[in-house]
């Protein structure tokens, strides 16, 4: 489902309606800037420009900066070429190709976490279609909510249990767990202990009775 | 209009730089000008190339000398305040791009622990989670709860502020109502109904409902007003242990 309009085309007039002339200053002069900036990296241009915002606030953008564009363009005077100079202009320009590629480098993740993001949307959503106990809960019964309120609390200290377990597991050297201690049935590597590995959950566990209490197969 | 990415870097080829430098050069001004019109504001631009001795330059009304004197006329910290050049303009943009990342990295986190939490809700092991995925579970569980704490509260006092003869099921309100407690009507969840008694709306296959219609039948045992259950203290119409097993099949299959 559309959310927006998408792109459109506007009339070339000082715009109406004075809170979206305000956003439209701000996005525009961020977007230019933007390519100022690019058609400096890209051909090596040096450029100024100079924008008063509605609130007679001023924005510039300058490269190599705004004060020497500006002494350059009104005493008419070619650029120096002093050695300092161009040294002091390789140094920035190392720098700035360093930010280009960093920032190249942030977008392009950025990207990938916003399609992993859409991912985990479609996941979710295909799990709430299924199961009842995945949708919000305001849309949830008394019934319901109070079955999955037991639910959670039970997870809940399993996973205390769990994160208990991988303490003493990586607290613990492999050794000493014998044949004796209650909890060789997490060691992961030792392929002898006879449990059901296809049973995920705690039943295959070789714990006291009283765990496997109600889990069987999920926490209900 | 090709749309290829272009790679932010000097274009090392002498005539697509040229090529370029001439697009995007008009391309700019355009821009400026347009913002100068739909804002009604004074801008200008000089760009100076390797093209060309004279800079190219551009001003709203009243020509660039104005614009130039305006922004010389204001005092020195406010010309500065929000000047830029690559460097710093590149920074800034960076420092954005770094925190919508870490937003979009925090939000994702809790979308997928909310998908390993659904899972392990239906039995799937937690011996694959590092400790920090069991920390980030543990905190996910506890935000859960506590909105469906409040959210039974809620449902609860609105229990209580109805009637008395329909408080015991006005908490249950969400979802579809049901008149009858038989297998074959409470197929027909979308009929009207004519006294008080409801029950929660589940949103289940037909299978599913088969299956329940013990534990719909519990639904109309007197209860008191809080009709919920744990695992041991529900009142099981066939009062034994192994319809647990039932129960628990049948919500999670």
């Amino acid at each position: 489902m559309r959310k927006s309009k998408g792109r459109q085309k506007i009339e070339m007039v000082k715009m109406p309606n004075d809170s979206n002339l305000q956003v439209t200053f701000s996005k525009r002069r961020s977007g230019l800037f933007k390519k100022a900036s690019e058609l400096c990296t890209l051909c090596g241009a040096e450029i100024g420009i100079i924008v008063f915002s509605p609130g007679k606030k001023v924005f510039s953008f300058g490269h190599p900066c705004v004060e020497t564009i500006i002494d350059r363009f009104l005493t008419r005077n070619p650029p120096q070429n002093s050695g300092t100079l161009q040294l002091i202009e390789a140094h920035r320009n190392a720098s700035v190709r360093e930010h280009n590629v960093q920032l190249t480098q942030l977008t392009s993740q950025l990207e990938a976490e916003r399609k992993r993001g859409e991912a985990l949307n479609r996941m979710r959503k295909a799990g709430q279609a299924e199961h009842w106990w995945e949708a919000p809960i305001e849309g949830l019964g008394l019934q319901q909510l109070e079955q999955l309120k037991g639910s959670l609390e039970e997870l809940k200290k399993n996973v205390a249990k769990q994160a208990d377990r991988l303490l003493i597991q990586n607290s613990n050297p492999p050794q000493f767990f014998g044949a004796g201690n209650s909890n060789h049935g997490v060691i992961p590597f030792d392929t002898t202990i006879p449990y059901d590995t296809k049973n995920v959950g705690f039943s295959g566990h070789a714990m006291p009775h009283a765990y496997n209490h109600g889990y069987g197969r999920g926490f209900f | 209009m090709t749309r290829k990415k272009v790679k932010l870097a000097y274009i090392t080829n002498d005539s697509a730089r040229k090529a370029t430098f001439k697009k995007r050069k008009k391309g700019l001004l355009k821009k400026v000008s347009e913002l100068s019109t739909l804002c009604g504001i004074k801008s200008c631009a000089i760009i100076y190339s390797p093209y060309d001795s004279q800079p190219e330059v551009w001003a709203s009304e009243h020509g660039i000398q104005h614009v130039l004197g305006l922004f010389k006329n204001m005092p020195e910290m406010e010309q500065t305040k929000k000047m830029v050049n690559q460097e710093s303009f590149l920074r800034q943009r960076i420092a954005k791009a770094n925190e919508q990342l870490k937003k979009q990295q925090k939000d994702n986190r809790e979308k997928e622990m909310t998908e390993v939490m659904f899972q392990s809700l239906t039995g799937k092991s937690l011996h694959n989670l590092t400790m920090m995925d069991l920390n980030d579970l543990g905190w996910l569980i506890d935000q859960n709860l506590k909105n469906i704490y409040r959210r039974i509260g809620q449902l609860n006092k609105v229990a209580q502020k109805g009637e008395p003869a329909a408080a015991k099921t006005e908490g249950m309100v969400v979802g579809s109502t049901n008149t009858s407690t038989t297998p074959s009507e409470m197929n027909n969840v979308q009929q009207p109904h004519d006294h008080h008694q409801r029950t929660p709306g589940f949103e289940m296959n037909l299978d599913t409902m088969q299956r329940q219609q013990w534990f719909m039948d519990m639904m109309n045992l007197p209860q008191e007003n809080n009709m919920g259950f744990g695992g041991d203290e529900m009142m099981l119409p066939f009062g034994d242990n192994s319809h647990n097993a039932l129960w628990s099949n049948a919500f999670f299959p």
